[in-house]
């Protein structure tokens, strides 16, 4: 278990930088990479929808969530990540999930 | 192409729906294992344990599935439901999406956590975890059958 440590510290932290990354885009309109499947390429800035179509911004969201988590968990130190309670790990995971359920509820209605 | 490839990553989120139910159902007994005398017994009577490994491979390969087929969906099914104004399944789709990255971000830890031999002080992380990615999957196999036949079921 002391030895794969790390593997907790990436899973606690994966969700919350990718639902960060999402909120990010959601309110403030921030997103690093977009993927325009009419044009069949990734894209910086925002490309006009009449030509380029819609934009994915679903793998910005999981690899900006998987560097960061991969790179964080790398870094941390394993003394660090073993004291980690195991629990925080469903358990953040599990109010992620409630959050979703909040914030998606706009569809609904 | 496309169709092969739905029904590709339909089939693999049927294995992976098999495993972690089985896996969800064996967390759930309460009481040291005793001879299975019904189906739901039976059912969670497996050596939990070596489905670890089973659903680890088939959650990262179907949801690799499912982002090869997301620009289709994207650019077809998603603009289809935005014309019939079934906000409904655009906001279920919403969250499968999401459901399906936490599952992924899941993945290290549970396979830590079912990785032998199975530490009692653990069972509660190992259950719990196994519940969220069985809810997962239920959820993004549910949401990605009743979109795929959409159009039949809102004709």
């Amino acid at each position: 278990m002391k030895r794969y440590a790390s593997f907790k510290v990436f899973s606690l932290l994966f969700g919350v930088v990718y639902m960060g990354l999402f909120w990010l885009n959601e309110f403030y309109g921030i997103a690093f990479l977009r993927y325009y499947p009419v044009l069949g390429g990734f894209y910086n800035e925002r490309q006009p929808p009449e030509t380029a179509g819609p934009a994915i911004l679903w793998y910005f969201w999981l690899f900006g969530a998987l560097a960061v988590s991969l790179l964080v968990s790398l870094v941390v130190p394993r003394r660090l990540a073993e004291r980690i309670p195991h629990n925080w790990i469903w358990m953040v995971s599990a109010a992620l999930m409630v959050a979703i359920l909040v914030y998606e509820r706009r569809w609904f209605y | 192409m496309i169709q092969i490839l739905t029904i590709l990553h339909a089939l693999l989120a049927v294995g992976l729906l098999g495993a972690l139910t089985h896996q969800a159902f064996s967390v759930a007994r309460r009481k040291p294992a005793s001879p299975a005398h019904t189906f739901i017994d039976r059912f969670r009577g497996v050596n939990s344990p070596t489905f670890t490994n089973v659903v680890v491979l088939l959650f990262v390969v179907t949801s690799i599935g499912g982002g090869l087929l997301y620009p289709r969906y994207r650019v077809d099914v998603r603009t289809t439901l935005e014309d019939l104004q079934l906000r409904a399944a655009n906001g279920v789709f919403e969250m499968k999406e999401h459901f399906a990255a936490l599952g992924v971000g899941l993945l290290p830890a549970y396979w830590l956590f079912w990785r032998p031999p199975l530490h009692v002080e653990y069972a509660d992380t190992r259950k719990y975890l196994t519940w969220i990615l069985a809810l997962v999957t239920w959820w993004n196999f549910l949401v990605g059958e009743v979109l795929n036949n959409i159009k039949g079921l809102y004709p």
